[in-house]
C-alpha cells in the first residue's frame, strides 16, 4: 500500500515547493481585490494617512452605505435582473431545441445550417455593433432593455456547443422508443429530451448569468439613459461621480463583484465544467 | 411522404427557422454590411451616403494612430504568447499530486469569473500614482527606486501594465482548460507508459502533449482573437490615453464610429480585424492539424 509507506524526503520537499508556487498564486490573484476591499472600509482620512496595504485602523460603513443608498443602484439592479431572467429564458429554449435539432436530425440544408453557427462565432463582437447600431435603432429599441435581450439571444452561441456536446452522448435509443410508442417530435422534445439536458441547462444558466451580469459594452452602447443602467454601468457612472474618491468608489467596486462571486462559490462546479466542454468543440 | 415524414420536416422547419433567422439578422447580416459600409462615408445619421470606393481603405492604412493601437495589441499578444507555458505548467501542478488543490483551482479561475468593469477600477487603485497599492509594495520588498513611474500615465510601460491586468484575468480560463486537456488523457495509456519505464518528462512529451495540442491550438486561437479585441479594460482604465498611447484596434474602430460619427472608416476598420480573424484561423488550422497529422504518424 502506498499510502500508507511514510512520504520520503524528496516528496516532502517536491509538496513544500509546490505549495509555495501555488501560495503565490494566490497572492496574486487575492491581492488586488482584497486591497480594495480594505480601501472600502477606510475613511476619507485613513486613505491619506495609511498605507493602502494596511488593514483600516477604525473600520467603517459609511462607503457602503452611500452606495446602498444611491437610487441607481436599484434601478440597476433591476434592469440587470429583467435582462438577464428574459434572455436566459429564450437562449436555454432555443438552445435546446436547435442543438437537438441538428445533433438528431438529418435534414437538406443542415451543413449550410451548421456552418452558418459557425459563422456566428467568427464574427468579432465589439465593432459588429457599428453595424447593428442602426437595425437596433431602426426596431426602436433603442434606450430599452430589448436591445440587449436581442442582441445576447441572438448573437451568443457558446450554448450550442455544450447542449451539442451533452446531446452527443445521450442515447438515440430513448428517442426511437418514444417514437414508436406514438410520441410526437414535439412531445418527445418536451417531455424526454429537455428534461434529460437539465444538468447542461445548470451550467449555460450559471455561465450565461455570469457574462451577462459582468457585460459591459451592450448596456453601455444601447442604454445611456439614468433610468436605464445595469449593474455594470451604474458602476461606471458612479466611478466618473466619485473622482479622486477611492474609499466610496472601492464600497461600489466591493459591491458590483459580488454577485459573479457568489454564483461562482456556489456552482463552482458546473464553471468550470461548462468552461471546458464550450471551448473542446469536437 | 407518411405522416411521421412531413411530421419531422414541419418540426424541424418551425423550430429552426426563429434561431436562423435571428442570427442572420443580427449576426451575419451586420457583418456582411459592414462590407458595404466600409466603401460609403456614412455619418451614422444621414438617410443617405456616397459610394468612396477605396478611400477608406487608403485612409486606414495611413492612419499612424492606428498603427499605433495595433502595435499596442501586439504586447496584449505577446505578453499572453509567453505566458502559455506558464499556464501549461501551472495546469500539470494542479493536476499532480498536491494538497489542496481544489483551492488552487478556484483561486485560479477566479479573475476569469468577476466583474470586468469593477476590476478595471480595482486595478486602477492598486496600480494609482498617489499612495498607489503597487508602489507601496515595491516599497515594502526594497525596490522603491523602481515605483513612481506612473503605470497608467507613461506611454512606455501602460500598455504592458494593462497587458498585465489582462493576464491577471485570462491565464486562469486558459489554465482551467489545459487542465481538462490534461485529464482527458487516457489513463490507460499513461499507466502503461509508466510501466514501460517512462519518467515524467517523457509521460509528458510523448504522451500527453499529443493529447493536448489542440488545446493549445485552441488557446492560441483565443490569444490572437482576444488580443485583435481587447476593448474593456483600456476603455475602462485609460480611455485608450494618454493620446492613443494605450489605444487598441477595436477601441480606435468603436471611437472612430461612435465618437466620430465617421461609420464608413470605422466598419473599414472593423472588416480588417474579422479579416485578419478568419485569416490567422486559417493558416493555424492548416499548420497545426499539419502539425498534429504528422507527429500521429
Amino acid at each position: 500500500m502506498r499510502t500508507l509507506q511514510k512520504p520520503s524526503p524528496r516528496a516532502v520537499l517536491t509538496q513544500a515547493l509546490k505549495q509555495i508556487i501555488c501560495i503565490g498564486m494566490v497572492i496574486i490573484v487575492i491581492l488586488p481585490i482584497l486591497l480594495t476591499v480594505f480601501a472600502a472600509f477606510k475613511t476619507r482620512g485613513d486613505m491619506v494617512n495609511t498605507s493602502p496595504l494596511a488593514l483600516p485602523p477604525q473600520p467603517t460603513l459609511e462607503n457602503f452605505k452611500e452606495v446602498l443608498t444611491d437610487k441607481y443602484l436599484l434601478i440597476g439592479l433591476k434592469n440587470t435582473a429583467l435582462i438577464l431572467v428574459i434572455s436566459l429564458f429564450f437562449n436555454i429554449l432555443l438552445g435546446t431545441i436547435t442543438a437537438y435539432i441538428i445533433e438528431r436530425f438529418d435534414f437538406r440544408f443542415k451543413n449550410a445550417v451548421v456552418a452558418l453557427f459557425f459563422i456566428g462565432m467568427l464574427v468579432p463582437t465589439f465593432v459588429t455593433e457599428i453595424a447593428r447600431f442602426k437595425i437596433i435603432n431602426g426596431l426602436g429599441l433603442y434606450r430599452t432593455i430589448g436591445a440587449p435581450i436581442l442582441i445576447y439571444v441572438a448573437s451568443d452561441l457558446m450554448q450550442l456547443y455544450i447542449y451539442r456536446q451533452f446531446l452527443s452522448n445521450l442515447s438515440t435509443s430513448l428517442d426511437e422508443s418514444a417514437l414508436l410508442d406514438g410520441c410526437s417530435y414535439f412531445q418527445l422534445f418536451t417531455k424526454i429530451i429537455f428534461p434529460l439536458l437539465a444538468p447542461a441547462t445548470a451550467t449555460v444558466a450559471i455561465i450565461k448569468s455570469i457574462t451577462i451580469i459582468n457585460d459591459m459594452y451592450i448596456p453601455y452602447l444601447y442604454m445611456p439613459g439614468n433610468k436605464q443602467k445595469t449593474l455594470t454601468t451604474f458602476l461606471m457612472d458612479y466611478s466618473n461621480a466619485q473622482q479622486g474618491s477611492w474609499q466610496t468608489l472601492a464600497a461600489g467596486i466591493v459591491i458590483i463583484m459580488l454577485p459573479t462571486i457568489i454564483i461562482y462559490v456556489f456552482f463552482q462546479k458546473y464553471i468550470l465544467a461548462g468552461v471546458a466542454a464550450g471551448a473542446v468543440k469536437e | 411522404m407518411n405522416s411521421l415524414e412531413r411530421q419531422r420536416k414541419l418540426f424541424i422547419l418551425s423550430f429552426l427557422a426563429i434561431p436562423v433567422f435571428l442570427l442572420v439578422c443580427f449576426v451575419v447580416f451586420p457583418a456582411i454590411d459592414l462590407f458595404r459600409m466600409s466603401f460609403t462615408n456614412w455619418d451614422g445619421l444621414s438617410p443617405t451616403s456616397d459610394f468612396i470606393k477605396l478611400d477608406n481603405y487608403i485612409a486606414m492604412f495611413h492612419n499612424p494612430d492606428l498603427w499605433q493601437s495595433l502595435k499596442n495589441n501586439g504586447v496584449y499578444f505577446f505578453v499572453h504568447l509567453c505566458m502559455i507555458p506558464v499556464e501549461l505548467a501551472f495546469a500539470v501542478l494542479l493536476n499532480s499530486k498536491l494538497r489542496a488543490a481544489k483551492f488552487y483551482k478556484t483561486m485560479v479561475f477566479l479573475p476569469y469569473i468577476i466583474n470586468g468593469v469593477a476590476i478595471s477600477y480595482a486595478f486602477s487603485y492598486f496600480f494609482s500614482p498617489v499612495n498607489g497599492a503597487f508602489d507601496s509594495i515595491l516599497e515594502t520588498i526594497r525596490l522603491g527606486m523602481l515605483s513612481g513611474h506612473g503605470w497608467l500615465s507613461d506611454e512606455k510601460i501602460i500598455n504592458f501594465t494593462l497587458a498585465f491586468v489582462s493576464l491577471w484575468r485570462f491565464s486562469g480560463y486558459h489554465i482551467i482548460l489545459f487542465m481538462a486537456a490534461l485529464q482527458s488523457v487516457n489513463q490507460d495509456i499513461m499507466e502503461a507508459a509508466r510501466i514501460d519505464g517512462a519518467n515524467s518528462w517523457q509521460l509528458f512529451r510523448y504522451v500527453q502533449t499529443p493529447s493536448i495540442a489542440l488545446m493549445v491550438d485552441f488557446v492560441l486561437f483565443d490569444n490572437i482573437r482576444g488580443a485583435m479585441q481587447v476593448f474593456d479594460i483600456p476603455f475602462v482604465m485609460t480611455q485608450g490615453g494618454p493620446g492613443y498611447a494605450s489605444s487598441t484596434f477595436t477601441l480606435y474602430t468603436i471611437k472612430t464610429a461612435f465618437t466620430f460619427s465617421n461609420f464608413g472608416l470605422a466598419s473599414t476598420m472593423a472588416v480588417a480585424i474579422m479579416m485578419i480573424i478568419i485569416l490567422i484561423y486559417i493558416v493555424q488550422n492548416k499548420i497545426i492539424h499539419g502539425f498534429i497529422l504528422t507527429e500521429g504518424k
